[in-house]
């Protein structure tokens, strides 16, 4: 850690983690949902949407705590100055978690916007406007005092001031459920089909320069195309979720076309950290840290770029639209894409702020492969119960719960693997807290 | 490839793909109205859509595909269960779930918000969105339709049965509600007089039963249903 207030990103860190792990376990009864009978009395009380409603938004709160608080960690190394203020920092972390905790209290109570991953209710959105603005304010005052501008600030506030600027289409109440929806999708997929992966790019751009050595102009260079090709496709491929709900013909082609490109960037993603990490000039102090950044790219470019390749094309997605098909790739391209992607931060920056040159890595060796290996299943057998869901109650169509009591055991397998995960988070979780140097080879 | 060039291909790629976006969008704003019917987005329709979101149904159900996954898409939900499936299914869903493996909360719907939500969910249904689902598609019936309709042509009694709402609890060839048991088999247990005196008033058979007198049919209807139901052996 070269600037003191690089501190600052710990706390989003720390504050980010405990709600991973909160999400993991209301995902946990979710999964317990499909697979087992929920009596009335509890469903009456704590219904499977409210859970949900909580499972999502604890994503994107943890997940947004984490980019804020790489983007802390990032900023004053790239400007090479203090971030502009601190306090400001502070009170903005401590008014979101503010905002998300009464948010989650409030679902349980039913109050919700009542709209799929946006239920935050819109006095709340004002308050996540106004902590936004102050993040905001807080990274480009640092980097106008700096002046000293580089590709990957530059990319990292272009990514955030999207990111914000998106939010603002998710707030209003639309009479039109088509133009609802339409909207809706410029949130949802301009968020983790854009403005995220600008933020991705960025931060995995900082986190390969410095951890492999690579020339800055090498690295940004290759930033710029990786950021041109997932704008280009990202774009207009968000006519993949226009094919169905009421919007012109020609969505099918624009979107067809333009998502089958959408595995293009990731595939460059990739091959840009192999080529990284083959010609890097430094040594490789903590092997984890690499792992994860090479982990982060190629489980993007599966649960991102296949799995949703896979179901893209409108003659596919019209019997898979809103199946568990879709729910396989959900899990797989947030975990591979977003969370290994703030894991990486996290485990690239919280030993540098501990002051821990190298760090033990023994248990975090253990939580990164469990992690890995539960999820990969979790997103086989949820795609399992996907095409049976299609081919049973779309093709056949012989009715949902038909179909459903075919996915039942698919379902309980995923809660298995689920456990797997929670235990592979949980030992994630604990490493990071207590990180300790390693002892000394003799 | 110098870094300049790199800046090039980030701005045109970029730049394209947002102006054809944004014209694309300009566009669909022109046509949506015809293809959601706007004429027909009246003030009940609306408030069925606010009903929609107080409730949070849309964390468990899909509407046009979008939502949880957890329950039927609703799109054409009227077209499936009618207007009196949602009725029922909403006012008292411990009771038309008694059976199921999977719940539906009671949120204490008021009657007025299930009328608008009946507005909302009709208006819903009569979407231009390229014949999506497919097991609600009249151009692909399902199997189980399929298998129905090839007996309308012979059997007068399988279009009531179809089309009197007997389906919103009763299932056959694996098509139809869940409330009610499946009538696949039911003529090896009741004969044909017997079924017509359960269908008139089910409680003076069996006191503890759901179902409904069905006082809507025609004697002719009822003969003809009854007839078709005690040849299902």
């Amino acid at each position: 850690m070269e600037y003191r207030s690089q501190k600052i990103a710990y706390w989003y860190f720390v504050a980010a983690l405990p709600l991973f792990v909160l999400q993991v376990f209301l995902g946990l009864y979710l999964g317990s949902s499909y697979a087992f009978t929920i009596p009335q009395e509890i469903v009456d009380v704590f219904s499977f949407a409210t859970a949900r409603a909580m499972h999502t938004n604890l994503l994107v709160l943890w997940m947004l705590l984490g980019f804020m608080g790489g983007a802390y960690y990032i900023v004053p190394e790239e400007t090479q100055s203090e971030i502009y203020s601190p306090g400001l920092a502070y009170f903005q972390l401590v008014a979101l978690l503010v905002t998300g905790v009464v948010a989650l209290i409030g679902f349980f109570f039913g109050w919700t916007q009542g709209r799929p991953l946006l239920e935050i209710p819109r006095p709340l959105d004002l308050v996540v406007v106004v902590g936004a603005l102050i993040f905001l304010f807080n990274i480009g005052m640092t980097m106008l005092k700096a002046n000293r501008w580089t590709v990957i600030q530059g990319t990292l506030l272009g990514g955030l001031v999207f990111l914000a600027l998106l939010y603002l289409f998710g707030i209003p109440f639309y009479k039109n459920e088509v133009i609802d929806w339409y909207y809706w999708w410029w949130v949802i997929h301009l968020w983790v089909e854009g403005a995220w992966e600008l933020v991705t790019g960025a931060i995995l751009a900082f986190i390969l320069m410095k951890l492999t050595g690579v020339d800055r102009q090498v690295v940004e260079k290759w930033l710029y195309v990786e950021i041109g090709l997932f704008l280009f496709t990202g774009l207009a491929g968000t006519g993949h979720h226009y094919y169905w709900l009421g919007a012109p013909r020609y969505w099918l082609w624009i979107g067809g076309i333009f998502s089958a490109l959408e595995p293009l960037p990731i595939i460059l993603m990739v091959f840009v950290t192999m080529h990284h990490v083959k010609e890097r000039k430094a040594k490789i102090i903590n092997p984890l840290t690499w792992t994860y950044a090479i982990g982060c790219a190629v489980m993007h470019f599966i649960g991102a770029g296949v799995w949703g390749f896979l179901h893209t094309l409108p003659q596919i997605n019209y019997y898979t639209h809103g199946s568990q098909v879709t729910v396989s790739h959900g899990h797989l391209a947030f975990f591979g894409a977003y969370a290994l992607l703030n894991l990486t931060t996290f485990y690239f920056a919280m030993p540098k702020i501990k002051g821990i040159e190298v760090f033990d890595d023994r248990r975090g060796k253990i939580g990164f492969w469990t992690m890995n290996v539960a999820m990969m299943i979790m997103g086989l057998t949820f795609g399992v119960a996907g095409v049976l869901q299609a081919y049973i109650e779309r093709v056949l169509g012989m009715g949902y719960m038909t179909a459903q009591s075919y996915m039942r055991l698919w379902m309980l397998v995923t809660i298995i693997a689920g456990v797997f995960f929670l235990a592979g988070l949980l030992t994630t979780v604990t490493d990071l807290f207590t990180l300790r140097p390693a002892k000394q080879e003799a | 490839m110098t870094k300049k060039t790199a800046f090039w291909i980030f701005l045109l790629g970029t730049l394209s793909s947002a102006v054809l976006f944004l014209a694309a969008t300009w566009d669909t704003h022109r046509q949506v109205a015809t293809l959601s019917n706007v004429d027909k987005l009246s003030e009940q329709v609306v408030a069925g859509k606010r009903a929609f979101e107080k409730y949070n149904c849309n964390d468990c159900h899909t509407i046009l595909g979008f939502g949880g996954y957890y329950a039927p898409d609703l799109t054409k939900v009227v077209q499936r269960i009618g207007a009196d499936g949602i009725r029922y299914r909403v006012k008292s869903p411990e009771l038309a779930f008694a059976n199921s493996w999977r719940k539906m909360p009671n949120l204490n719907v008021s009657d007025a918000e299930i009328e608008d939500l009946v507005a909302f969910f009709t208006w819903v249904g009569e979407i231009n969105n390229n014949d999506w689902p497919p097991q609600d598609s009249k151009k692909r019936l399902s199997r189980g339709e399929q298998a129905m309709v090839a007996t309308v042509g012979v059997s007068p009694g399988a279009a009531v049965f179809q089309t009197k709402g007997c389906m919103n609890c009763h299932a056959l060839n694996g098509t139809g509600g869940t409330f009610g048991p499946a009538l696949d088999t039911i003529g090896r247990e009741l004969s044909a007089a017997e079924i017509r005196t359960y269908v008139r008033d089910p409680k003076s058979v069996d006191p503890k039963s759901r179902m409904p007198a069905q006082t809507g049919l025609s004697d002719r209807e009822l003969e003809e249903v009854a007839k078709f139901l005690s040849n299902r052996k």
